[in-house]
């Protein structure tokens, strides 16, 4: 016997179109009025502009010294956020400047601000050991490193150079010279090496992994692109599904996914995360998912359809739904698996995208089951005109 | 063997070593993202007015010239806008003969007189013909500079009208690049008349409170070490078009600097300049910046250096922006996202352990589930992975993060379409169909419905590349690839695999 986890039941899903299209509405209503009232969607830097600065410590430090730091300079609302080492890494988001008179001005004016929040949190660090001519290795380049070892080590400069810039990429950041012994250098000169650059360099306090500036005309740019991309998007599968269906039946499937993002949207909102593109990647993902799981019921129902002349829509549709029900929960589940992974192990910088697309794969099932085919319905209510499918 | 049996086994297999030997090894042939790999994305505006400014300049400056050589009278000629200037004071009768001289010599300006001035404007065909050569220029530069600089496998390309992208794979000193990227490096010897001075006011003492009109004020670059300000010559002696070669070299005290050959024609006007000053102090101006003002010694002809105070790096990239030419217009940065290398690889890291968990509990599950039939939806499964990444190095499509986002939209549909078809056999079977009636039913039936999402995805997919911006262009490439292969592994693949391991004597499906 086969392994079964769903028997196919016999609900009358579509008895309930009204209580669903109610839940909807107050979901999205609740979400609308935290977008406009409250804490709202947060734009991040692609839609937003601003910068996005992730930097490392060597030494553990609090969030209240770096808020201080960069108050000091009035950047004291930026948002900082410790990342996976704790006290060691934070993500720190300066917010959109005020905007300039002159636009010449404004394009540049999130990069000015991005370099003075870094020389702020600097600070004095290593400025007497620059001074001495000594080197900071914690943010040296693969070229300077190179010509400093040159000095002493000729031919193995370039080597070693590679050797010790991979140990402070995986690292991150060095905390002492003693961690040196960890690079994979020739026995013979190693300990050389490590003295000769205990000598001649130093370890800066901090070190940049990762900056993102967008201009405000940058990032009111990529809005507009990602919104026209998306209304073609759903355009094309509409005239498809008219197609291939009938015009409710695509009507149905775009009101499903308007529902979908709406939705999650809704429920995002109310999390402190922020609208990146990753995340419209997402949201697409979750529309793809989404019209999958609408056109295999559709497709039921087309079927059923003609086999069944004589039956009401609305009880092929709901035997439809039924028939359905075991795949579309097995297909989300194992999604939902994959998801699951992402959003645990996937680390922070695909964190807020697993999360978003979690949300949207639990709620592309019930808007699946209680949104599409009911729309067709009260549709087909509204003009009642019903004539046979398009084969 | 089943007729057609061969031909389909064939088939599969010549496409699945296709992609195989397409993409190995894998770490070779597929490009990842910046934000995978690290590296600098730069979003850049060119100022294309800033190159109009430059040209309504110059034409002024010539036809002040022409004027005066063929004695035509007039107050000033002023610009009033980048592509617009306004001559004032002209003689009503003399109107002819500034109109010959225009038609002459400025063809791609139009003029109206209006009593004793006429207003000169650029004809939009040429102004805009002038603002797309600035933008190309600009790429062209850029790209030299890059190259000089060495940086493995650059992207650098225009985007829209006055917008240039550039990408830097692995760049470990941003700033140092982005400056090379953004100097104009125009460079100009310029004769000093007064100064240096601590302020303006100190410095215009002697004439009055006002530049005069052949003199222009410039700053020291602190960065040189080179404070305060200066009043020199409009005109320059040299500047950097005339030179020949560049390399770092060094002062009299052994430090940095960068040593010059002029061309014979600029060296004629250098020595001429030097031959005419001695004693006095001959600024070396970059971007408007004085970088040093020497007096001259001696009369030089052809070669000397330019002192600065440089470090050995700031010599060097000097040298660089010389060689590689100057910007026809400034350059501002509108986007700027520099990924460090860590961070790209613990996104990888992460990226990589994720996909290997989801894939491993998916097929676990599969098996359980589905039995022997989850094994075949496996080998169609990783079929699918396998000509994803033959695709992705055959076009050579860049991977990245939102890229990911569509492979895993794509394994899920692809799981989606060997459910419908499972499910649809054990409908079957349960209705008592016989086993081979069972699978070509089950196939036949799901098809519509595999057929139809797939399509509206691809659909929708297309749309999003034809009109999305990189991140989202990433993800639909990934996606269009991934649910075509969908079409081949789940219908077809899938199928013949059950027809190879089923027939009339087969007394169980494993489901």
């Amino acid at each position: 016997m086969p392994l079964v986890l769903f028997k196919t039941p016999n609900i009358k899903f579509m008895k309930y179109k009204y209580y669903a299209l109610g839940l909807t509405l107050l979901i999205v209503l609740a979400g609308f009025i935290n977008m406009v009232f409250g804490k709202g969607l947060k734009p991040g830097v692609d839609f937003g502009g601003g910068t996005l600065i992730r930097i490392m410590y060597k030494n553990p430090i609090s969030v209240t010294d770096i808020r201080q730091q960069l108050r000091d300079i009035g950047l004291g609302n930026s948002t900082i956020q410790e990342t996976e080492k704790a006290r060691r890494e934070f993500q720190i988001r300066t917010m959109q400047v005020v905007k300039g008179a002159d636009t010449q001005q404004e394009l540049e004016a999130h990069q000015k601000l991005a370099d003075s929040a870094i020389s702020a949190l600097k600070g004095t660090d290593g400025a007497a050991e620059l001074a001495r001519g000594l080197k900071d290795l914690n943010n040296i380049d693969t070229r300077g490193l190179t010509s400093l070892l040159m000095e002493s080590f000729a031919a193995d400069a370039p080597t070693v150079t590679d050797e010790i810039l991979n140990l402070r990429k995986n690292k991150g950041i060095f905390t002492d010279f003693a961690e040196l012994a960890e690079a994979n250098i020739k026995p013979e000169i190693k300990g050389q090496v490590i003295t000769f650059l205990k000598d001649k360099t130093f370890l800066g306090k901090l070190t940049v992994i990762s900056k993102e500036t967008v201009g405000p005309q940058a990032g009111a740019d990529l809005r507009k692109k990602a919104t026209l991309a998306t209304v073609w998007a759903l355009l094309g599968m509409l005239v498809y599904i008219a197609f291939r269906f009938k015009l409710e039946y695509g009507v149905a499937a775009i009101i499903t996914l308007t529902q979908d993002v709406l939705i999650t949207l809704a429920i995002y909102s109310f999390t402190s995360r922020e609208i990146n593109l990753p995340i419209i990647a997402a949201l697409l993902t979750i529309v793809g998912y989404s019209i999958n799981d609408t056109i295999v019921i559709f497709d039921r129902v087309r079927e059923n359809q003609r086999a069944l002349r004589k039956e009401k829509l609305e009880n092929i549709m709901d035997k439809s739904v039924n028939q359905c029900l075991g795949r579309t929960i097995i297909t989300t589940g194992t999604v939902f698996l994959t998801l699951l992974a992402l959003f645990i192990f996937g680390g922070k910088v695909i964190n807020d995208f697993a999360f978003c697309m979690l949300i949207g794969s639990i709620e592309g099932v019930y808007s699946t089951v209680f949104m599409s085919c009911p729309v067709v319905l009260i549709w087909t209510k509204i003009f009642p005109k019903t004539k046979g499918f398009r084969k | 063997m089943k007729k057609g049996l061969r031909w389909k086994i064939i088939l599969t297999l010549v496409i699945a070593a296709g992609a195989i030997v397409i993409s190995y090894p894998v770490t070779k042939k597929i490009n990842l993202g910046l934000d995978l790999k690290g590296g600098m994305h730069l979003m850049m505006q060119v100022l294309t007015d800033d190159a109009v400014t430059m040209e309504t300049d110059q034409e002024i400056l010539r036809l002040q010239e022409l004027f005066k050589k063929n004695s035509i009278a007039f107050s000033t000629m002023t610009k009033e806008a980048p592509g617009r200037f306004i001559i004032q004071g002209t003689a009503p009768d003399q109107e002819g003969k500034i109109k010959d001289q225009l038609d002459q010599y400025l063809r791609d300006w139009e003029y109206t007189f209006m009593g004793t001035s006429a207003s000169v404007s650029l004809k939009t065909a040429a102004l805009i013909a002038l603002k797309e050569q600035a933008v190309d220029q600009s790429v062209e530069t850029i790209r030299n500079r890059v190259d000089q600089f060495g940086v493995a496998e650059p992207l650098i390309q225009r985007y829209g009208h006055e917008r240039i992208i550039v990408e830097l794979p692995g760049v470990d000193n941003p700033e140092r690049i982005q400056d090379i990227i953004k100097t104009a490096a125009i460079l100009e010897w310029k004769l000093v008349k007064a100064g240096p001075a601590p302020d303006e006011a100190t410095l215009l003492k002697d004439f009055g409170g006002k530049v005069p009109d052949d003199m222009e004020l410039v700053k020291g670059d602190p960065k040189r070490r080179a404070e305060g300000f200066y009043l020199v010559n409009k005109v320059a002696a040299v500047t950097g078009k005339d030179l020949r070669m560049v390399r770092r070299g060094t002062d009299e005290w052994n430090q940095p600097a960068v040593a010059f050959q002029l061309k014979p024609d600029g060296a004629r006007r250098f020595e001429q300049v030097t031959g005419e000053n001695i004693g006095k102090p001959l600024a070396i101006i970059l971007d408007g910046k004085v970088q040093s003002a020497p007096n001259i010694n001696t009369r030089i002809s052809d070669s000397g250096i330019i002192q600065g105070h440089f470090t050995v790096e700031a010599a060097d990239d000097l040298v660089l922006v010389l060689r590689a030419g100057a910007l026809p217009a400034g350059i501002k940065t509108l986007e700027n996202r520099t990924i460090g290398p860590s961070l790209g690889a613990d996104s990888v890291k992460a990226g990589l352990l994720s996909f290997l968990v989801a894939v491993i509990s998916v097929m676990t599950f599969m098996i359980i589930y589905y039995k022997f039939s989850g094994v075949n939806a496996i080998i169609a499964l990783i079929l699918n992975v396998v000509i994803m990444f033959g695709a992705l190095a055959y076009f050579r499509a860049t991977l990245t993060l939102p890229g990911i986002a569509g492979i895993i939209l794509g394994i899920g549909m692809a799981v989606d379409a060997n459910v419908l078809v499972f499910e649809r056999m054990r409908e079957e079977l349960a209705l008592g169909k016989s086993i081979l009636n069972s699978i070509s039913l089950g196939f036949s039936r799901a098809f519509s419905a595999i057929f139809d999402s797939n399509l509206t995805t691809i659909i929708s997919a297309v749309f999003l590349f034809q009109f999305g911006t990189g991140p989202i262009k990433g993800y639909a490439v990934t996606l269009i690839i991934s649910l075509v292969a969908n079409l081949f592994t789940a219908v077809f693949v899938s199928h013949w695999i059950f027809d190879a391991t089923h027939s009339k004597k087969t007394q169980k499906l494993s489901i």
